[in-house]
């Protein structure tokens, strides 16, 4: 087979990936939802309602699909294209397995920032396209929040490559054979943090806020196009989980030393990336929302500093004790 | 001893505990729970134990109701016994406030049980609860019961 033909392969098998992904994790979402609050979730569409959502993407697919006539047309239609393709992108380089990657780059955890940092960009578009003064203001929470929240959440990845010694996302994994680098616990809890905000996830969700803001900036779409922003924001939840599990909890490795079988490895990456998902949905069914003040000083006189610290931290024991930590190099 | 951030610890812990609990969720068109005894909703007529119904077309009930919700077209016979030509209930109008009920000398409406009150004909929810049918006469009836008795025992 040609290269391209496999990489054109490698990029629909990511895309039903993040279609799958979406379609489950919004029925996920509901039955979580549901359970915390001591409801059932949908339950009429096939048994235990598992075929809600596929319904409701093809009535997505089927709904009219009108243009408020204010809108600035260009750039709303361009705007969902630019939400959708970087959260497609990401995909890229998660590692299911050794070799079920679509793309081995040597700079993959690069990759996946810059990628995801083009989002904002599609956001803020649409929230200025949409001509709505609900849409701009959750659409600058955005972009505010994501901006600022950059910063700590690479500084935060920054000691996960210090010891593993490469920005390749395969040799990250392959670094936590026997010691998963959640050890590293402040590193894991200020990506944590930081990438739920990162994310919009709930205690941080000021993007959406539902009560205050209607939709945020996905106001005035509808149909497809408001799917395309609905799927995107899923798939990056995806995307989070998968990187904590990458960066942090040993992707695809069983741990302990333990040889991981080849066949089994995407299957574990996906439980335990499912098992992040699950545990970020039930922050969002349990916290409240901070305040958007709150918010951001909690990045840049919090994080942000403490990020530095901490990498300062591990920079110098992973260069004092070299070779003791998760096989440093 | 208070540890900074221990609230959204013990948050979550309430929130884990909650996904175990038993779910309160009544799957309603599917499965019904027993009304409460007192569940009042629309008003319904009431009957003797032979079936006649027991209203006298007094029309106190289409008087007391604020919403004009209740309507009693009633003919006078020649005998001056009066005949319950329709008994007109809208609904859709009822706010199930029961002061009908409460008017009523002879108890004879109540509030009923029926609460599944959507229609998909809007025309259905003008209905007459009672049509052409004798108007009771408690006295009568009274009476009645009385000389049976008393041949009764005789």
């Amino acid at each position: 087979m040609s290269d391209w033909l496999i990489a054109f392969l490698r990029w629909l098998a990511a895309l039903g990936l993040m279609l799958t992904n979406g379609v489950v994790m919004i029925l996920m979402l509901r039955k979580v939802l549901g359970a915390l609050h001591l409801r059932l979730g949908p339950m009429d569409n096939g048994p235990w309602g598992i075929f809600q959502t596929l319904f409701d993407v093809l009535k997505l697919f089927t709904k009219e699909d009108p243009t408020p006539k204010a809108v600035d047309k260009v750039l709303f239609f361009l705007a969902p294209a630019l939400v959708f393709v970087p959260s497609l992108a990401a995909y890229i380089v998660v590692p299911f397995s050794e070799t079920w990657v679509v793309g081995d780059f040597d700079l993959g955890l690069l990759f996946i920032f810059a990628i995801m940092s083009i989002i904002p960009l599609g956001i803020l578009m649409a929230g200025w396209a949409s001509n709505n003064k609900w849409s701009l203001v959750g659409a600058m929470r955005v972009v505010g929040a994501q901006i600022s929240y950059e910063v700590p959440l690479l500084l935060a990845a920054l000691p996960v490559v210090m010891m593993a010694g490469s920005l390749n996302m395969n040799d990250i994994v392959e670094a936590q054979r026997s010691v998963w680098f959640v050890v590293n616990l402040p590193a894991f809890a200020l990506f944590f943090i930081a990438g739920l905000i990162e994310n919009g996830q709930t205690p941080f969700d000021l993007i959406e806020a539902e009560s205050e803001l209607v939709g945020g900036y996905a106001t005035e779409y509808a149909s497809m196009k408001f799917g395309l922003l609905f799927l995107s924001e899923f798939s990056n939840t995806f995307i989070l989980s998968a990187m904590i599990v990458a960066l942090f909890f040993g992707g695809w490795n069983i741990g302990f030393g333990l040889d991981t079988p080849a066949a089994l490895a995407p299957a574990i990456f996906m439980l335990k990336t499912y098992i992040g998902i699950f545990i970020i949905m039930t922050i969002r069914g349990t916290m409240p929302r901070v305040r958007v003040d709150k918010l951001l000083a909690l990045g840049w006189k919090f994080l942000l500093p403490a990020s530095i610290a901490w990498t300062m931290v591990t920079a110098l024991v992973v260069k004092l004790g070299s070779g003791m930590i998760g096989g440093g190099q | 001893m208070r540890v900074y951030g221990w609230g959204l610890v013990r948050s979550m812990v309430i929130a884990y505990k909650n996904l175990f609990r038993k779910k309160i969720t009544v799957q309603y068109p599917h499965e019904k729970i027993a009304l409460p005894e007192r569940a009042r909703w629309a008003v319904e007529p009431t009957f003797y134990d032979d079936g006649d119904p027991k209203c006298t077309a007094c029309g106190i009930c289409e008087r007391t109701c604020p919403d004009y919700v209740i309507k009693i077209e009633t003919t006078t016979l020649e005998d001056k016994s009066k005949r319950i030509d329709r008994w007109h209930y809208e609904i859709g109008a009822c706010m199930m406030c029961g002061l009908c009920v409460e008017a009523c000398p002879f108890d004879a409406i109540r509030m009923g049980q029926d609460y599944e009150l959507a229609r998909t004909d809007p025309a259905t929810l003008a209905v007459d609860l009672l049509a052409d049918v004798p108007a009771a006469q408690p006295k009568r009836r009274a009476e009645a019961a009385a000389a049976a008795k008393g041949g009764a025992d005789a």
